[in-house]
Parts: structure tokens; sequence; C-alpha cells
């Protein structure tokens, strides 16, 4: 009996000790150890989620040519996947010891001001103002009452990819994509080749590449809720456009719209490389896929098509910011390092070897030209540097930062029919104003 | 020895029973009491995680049930799910084991066959059914139509969202197949000879002597998968892209919990409805736990 109960004592005794084993490598004392370095340099934790097998190597040699351009600050890259980044990122602020620079979303870039999870950089940028580097749209996302939160690194757009061989088969002249709303309409019925209830190649659907919002932006110019905190959703440009994009969709049917769709995801299948779909939008990265599946295609590229004749090429983006947590120990060197990743030569490089929008406009510009790129790479590129003046963010309004779960439902009921474009849209902004409400 | 008989033999077996139950209640004290105590007491503050927790009463639980426009759709969401997907998945693994509960040969290559889509899971295994629910091109449409029936356009509709995640825990029922499958193996041969003596048919043996001989596991797995199914949030954040479904029609309740947190940073609303979330599974599980004996047979035992 007593060697039982020993026994007993023992065998929890280990089980316990096994518990803690995982305290003897605490995170912390790790990284102390880091920050102080080998010979005396300041140690930079720098969080992206760029770990695929073309990103990861682009990011990495721009901080090694960042460490070797000077001798007091060495930064260290850690790939954090998608999905975790941004929680783990708060959980570290929230715990005091975040990364010293983080790759974070454009559009949140002002809630996260507010809520103080990112610092201040204003006290950077009085001493050097590198604030006309950058597209103005993307500066102004970075804002939080006149402050900036976050540096703009990269971002996009959406085009009209056109199929061109499609367009002469069509009758339709290759080197003139459409320029109105109107031409889409018709251009896609000249494109649209039927076969029974279904279609051998379709024309055009805009909410292939794009969503609803993106198309209200380019009618009207104006944000679901404004900059003034005011609902902007019941307005008569945001209906014409929910009733154009609804004839759309009863003009293809669900069927053909859903089947579609599942192709357009598998990437190879896409059927735009097969020219069974006359034109698309995309966003301009989308090249590389084209270059990698379908090399042969012959394509073209235009900016989104206006709603009525000098109504705005509007399109619409998003992107990413190197920030400084709220809390991170070194700002100073942070914001260091945050300047060369967003200067010229770096943004240049990232920009060339990723086909990646980024956000300095001299490196846009500069890169538009690059021997890298084929002469379609260059046409694309070129005509994603032209579209960026033109392009809109959706900055998430502190007041209501969720919004868009009350009015994706309304959308999705318009185009499955059970609501009237004028009744989604009515109930779209009442509940909205609701949500603001009660967030005051 | 005096000191030895100062417990009396029940004492010394219920301190026993507490050393070795010792590492869960340490694991529990050290990991989980803390966050859950906190969660309860920020569930009452503005709490956003990085600025500001200030008292503020019962409003988020005001705001919850009078104002919350979504609170009710994702409650429903998940109640939907969890009324359909529960018995449907215990029936599966019952009907399941039953049909592989038999000496043939080959069986074990079966059995390897059925459980294993119950070693895969996660993200990997949403995608792929994303793709096999593809209304145009995936596989279960295109089995459909060789039987003559248009599917649905599943993910796509607001109908179909929902009962396309429950036919795809169906997949997985491989885990509770193997807890059944090992229950009625244990179940003695000699109650089916003298059943069979007594003329009682095969459907009658189920019935009458399987049934009842592993309704403990029955019992087990109910209580876990309803728990679990109220805890539905992966499938539906991955398979909508954590927006949501066609009007909503995959906001569960964990789903809309996590946008407030993390989207809307409104982590003490986020926490009030967690814990709105707990006393409903809790709730559930008591009366479970209350109905238990009228149904539960436990072998060679009074309990």
């Amino acid at each position: 009996m007593r060697h039982l109960k020993w026994l007993s004592v023992l065998f929890i005794a280990v089980l316990v000790l096994s518990g803690c084993n995982g305290f003897t490598k605490g995170d912390s004392a790790k990284k102390d150890k880091q920050a102080e370095g080998e010979d005396g340099k300041v140690v930079l934790d720098f969080w992206t989620f760029w770990g695929s097998e073309i990103r990861r190597p682009v990011v990495e040699k721009i901080v090694e040519d960042f460490n070797k351009s000077q001798d007091k600050i060495e930064v260290k890259h850690t790939f954090v996947p998608w999905g975790d980044i941004w929680t783990k990122e708060l959980a570290s602020i929230a715990a005091g010891s975040p990364p010293d620079v983080v790759i974070n979303d454009i559009n949140a870039t002002a809630l996260r001001g507010e809520k103080k999870q990112a610092e201040n950089l204003s006290k950077y940028l009085e001493k050097d103002d590198i604030s006309g580097n950058f597209y103005e749209e993307l500066w102004n996302a970075t804002l939080y009452e006149g402050d900036s939160y976050g540096i703009p690194f990269n971002t996009d757009t959406r085009v009209l990819f056109y199929n061109k061989d499609a367009f002469k088969e069509a009758g339709l002249d290759p080197e003139q994509p459409p320029k109105t709303w109107d031409e889409l309409w018709e251009f896609a019925e000249k494109l649209d080749v039927k076969n029974g209830d279904k279609y051998d190649r379709m024309g055009f659907y805009p909410l292939f590449g794009a969503g609803t919002d993106v198309w209200m932006l380019n009618a009207d110019k104006v944000n679901f809720i404004d900059e003034n905190d005011e609902v902007k959703i019941n307005t008569p440009e945001k209906l014409d456009t929910l009733k154009w994009l609804k004839s759309w969709h009863d003009k293809y049917g669900d069927n053909n719209i859903n089947s579609w769709q599942s192709q357009m995801e598998s990437q190879q299948g896409n059927p735009f490389f097969s020219g069974d779909l006359g034109m698309l939008v995309q966003q301009p990265t989308f090249f590389t896929q084209i270059r990698d599946y379908a090399p042969d295609l012959n394509f073209g590229v235009a900016l989104l098509p206006e709603k009525e004749p000098g109504n705005g090429n509007t399109s619409w983006g998003g992107g990413f910011v190197a920030e400084i947590p709220y809390g991170a120990k070194h700002p100073d060197e942070s914001w260091e390092f945050i300047k060369y990743l967003t200067d010229k030569e770096a943004q240049e490089y990232w920009a060339v070897k990723n086909f990646d929008n980024v956000a300095n406009k001299e490196a846009a510009e500069t890169a538009a030209e690059s021997d890298e790129f084929s002469e379609d790479g260059k046409m694309v590129y070129g005509l994603a540097v032209e579209a960026m003046p033109h392009t809109m963010l959706t900055p998430t309004p502190v007041v209501a930062p969720d919004f868009p779960t009350l009015i994706n439902p309304e959308f999705d009921n318009v185009y499955l029919g059970k609501k009237t474009p004028e009744q989604a849209l009515e109930d779209a902004e009442k509940k909205v104003q609701k949500l603001i409400d009660q967030n005051k | 020895m005096a000191g030895r008989k100062r417990f009396n033999y029940k004492t010394r077996e219920g301190l026993q029973g507490y050393l070795f139950i010792l590492p869960w209640i340490i694991g529990f004290l050290v990991f989980t009491a803390g966050p859950l105590l906190f969660s309860f007491a920020a569930s009452f503050t503005n709490y956003n995680i990085t600025s500001q927790m200030d008292f503020i009463g019962l409003k988020n639980y005001e705001k919850l049930f009078a104002d919350d426009q979504l609170f009710w759709t994702s409650l429903y969401n998940t109640l939907y799910f969890v009324v359909f997907s529960v018995p449907i998945t215990t029936v599966g693994a019952i009907v399941l084991s039953a049909l592989l509960n038999r000496d043939i040969p080959g069986m074990r290559f079966f059995r390897t066959v059925y459980y294993l889509p119950a070693v895969l899971s996660g993200v990997g295994v949403y995608l792929l059914w994303m793709q096999l629910l593809e209304p145009g091109t995936g596989l279960v449409n295109t089995v459909l139509a060789w039987f003559g029936i248009a599917g649905p356009n599943w993910l796509f509709d607001p109908d179909w969202a929902k009962p396309a995640l429950i036919f795809m825990k169906l997949w997985s029922v491989g885990g509770g197949m193997l807890l059944y499958l090992a229950s009625m193996q244990g179940i003695s041969k000699s109650l089916y000879e003298a059943a069979e003596i007594d003329g009682a048919n095969a459907w009658q043996q189920f019935i009458r002597i399987t049934v009842p001989m592993i309704t403990p596991v029955i019992f087990f797995d109910v209580v876990t998968s309803l728990i679990g199914g109220f805890q539905i949030f992966q499938e539906a954040y991955v398979m909508s892209n954590g927006e949501g479904g066609p009007v909503n029609s995959l906001l569960f309740y964990n789903l809309y919990m996590w946008k407030k947190a993390f989207e809307a940073f409104d982590m003490g609303y986020a926490m009030a409805m967690s814990w709105i979330l707990f006393i409903i599974v809790f709730v559930l599980t008591i009366i479970n736990l209350k109905l238990a004996p009228k149904w539960v047979h436990y072998e060679g035992g009074g309990k």
C-alpha cells in the first residue's frame, strides 16, 4: 500500500514537471538576448506574411540590403502566416512585447491608430517628411485625426483585361476597349456566344473580379461611410449601379454565373485564358498568371470603364503599410528601417521582382520602364501606374468597422431576386446608420 | 501504524482520485481559470485589447439582446447547424459502425478507409470540400447529374449553404465510428446467441441489444458533439472567406464573435457574447446529464 502511494505521487510529480517544461525556453528571454545583438547593434524583429517562394526571397533581400547599408541596426525577418499575423501581433501588443515593424492592412490603419495598436509617426515625419513620395489616396488612408500611423508599402488597383482575338472575331476593334458602361454591355453582347441556355463564350460579367462596392465607387467616388461619418449608401448613383449590376446578373442567370465563377477560382482553368471569357476585371498582378498559364494569349488592358463619358475611370484598390506596433522597444531604429523599406530603391526592387504595385510614386514609374519586364509586362504595369491616380481605397470607418457584414447580405438579396434594389439600399442604409448610432 | 487508519477506504479512494486528476486541475487553474474570470469581468467593460477598459455595467448584454442586428441571425444559424448535424452525425456513425462490425474478409481495409477522413482535418479539408461542392464543376454535382439530379448551388445559395456544411460533417463520422465500434465489440456474444435462439431477427437484435449496450457511448458522443457544434467557426471562416456566406447564412455565433473581437476590436462585447454561449451550452449539458439516467444503460451497475 505504501509503495503504491509513493509511486502515484512520483508519477504525478513527473506529469506536472513535464507539463512545466515549456517554461524553460521562454520567448521573452530569447528576445532580450536578440535585441542586444552581437556587436552592439540593435536587432529589430520584422513581421510579414510573405512566405511564398516568390515573395519571401524578395523581402529577405531587401532586409539584407538594409543590414549591409549601415552598421547600427540589424533586422531579422519573421514570416507569420496570413491567418495569424495580426491576431498574434495584437496579443503581443497587449502583452507589451510586440515586434518592431509589422506589415499590416492599409485600410484599417486609422482604426489601429485610434485603438492605440500602432505608434503615431508624426514626430518622425516632422523631421523627415516623406509623405509626398506616395500616392495621395494611399497616404490619406494612413491618417487618423491628421496623424499617420503607417507608411504605405504596396498597393493594387482594378483594371480591365480583354481578349484581342475574341474582339476581332466579334467584329470589334482590338485596339478600342470599352470606355463606358454602355459600351461594356454592347461589346459583351457582341462577344457572347450562346449555346442553348449555356454560353460557349461569355462577353463580360462585372462581378467576376470586382465586388458591388467597386462599381458603386466607380459611379460616384463616395465610400459607403464618407469621411464625415455620414452614411452614403442609398444614393441615386449607387441605386443606378445596383440596377445595372442586377441587369447583368439577369442576363446570364444564376447557373451560368456560378459555374463560371468556380472555374475562375481555379487558376489554370480560368476561362479568360482559354478565350471563353471576353473581358475580365482583375488586379494588374493577374498578368503573372497569364504569363505562367496562357503565354500565347493575345490580350489588352484598359482602365475601368466609366459610368458615363466624363464621369471618371475610378477604380478600387487596397494595400499594406509598414508600421511600428504600439509599445515597440526601438521605435527610432524601426523608423529608419521603414524609411528604407518605402524608399525608391527597395520599392522598385519589390515592384520589378514581384510584378506588384508599389506605393512610392517614383519607384512605380521607374519600374514601369524596367528591362526585366516583357512587352506585355510593360504594357500592364504601365497601365497600372496610369490607373493609380484614379484608384480609391475604402478605409475602415472608425465609427462602424464591421459594417460590411450588414450590407453585403442586402446586395446578395438583390441578385437572388429577394429584394428590389431600392428596398435593399434603403435597408442597408438604415442598418449601417443604426450600427453607427450604437457605437457612439 | 495508527496513522494509516486515519483515512477510511472511501476517503482514501477519493484522495487518490484527486491526485490523478491533479495535472488537469493545475492546468485549469494556471492556464484556463484566469482568462475565464478575466473574460467574465471584461464583458462588463468596453475593453478593446489595447487602449480602453472602462466599466459600463450590463450595457454589452443589453445591446446584444435588444439592439444587435446580427446576434439572433448568428444564433439561429448555429442552432440550425446543431439541431441537424448532431443527430445526423450520431446516427451516421452508429449505422456505419454496425456495418463495419462484421466478420467478413477485408473488413480491416474498410474500417481504415472510413476512419481516414477523421485523421485529416483543418483548412486543407475545407478547401477540398469547396472544390467538391462547386456548383458547375464539383464532384458532388457531377455525381448527382449522373442520376439526373440538378445539384444546388451549395455554398453560393443561402438555403443550401448550411446543409452543405452539415453534409460535409458527415464525411468525418469516422471518429465517432471508432468509439461505437470499440463499444460494439465489447458486447458479449452470448446475448446475441440467446436472442437468436429466441428467434429474434437482425433488426430486433440491433435495436434490443446493440443500441442499449452502446448508450453510454451515444451519450458521450451526443454531449461532446453538441458542445463542439455550438463552437463551429473554422468551417464557416474558411469556406466563406471570413465573410459569413451568402446573405449571412454562414454567419455562425463564433464567427460573428470573432468579427466583433478582431475586426471591430470590441473585445468586451465579444466576451459578453462568449458568456451567453457558455450559458446556453451549460444549460443544455445539464439537461443532457439529467435526462441521461432515463435512457443510458450502464452494464452491471445501478449507476
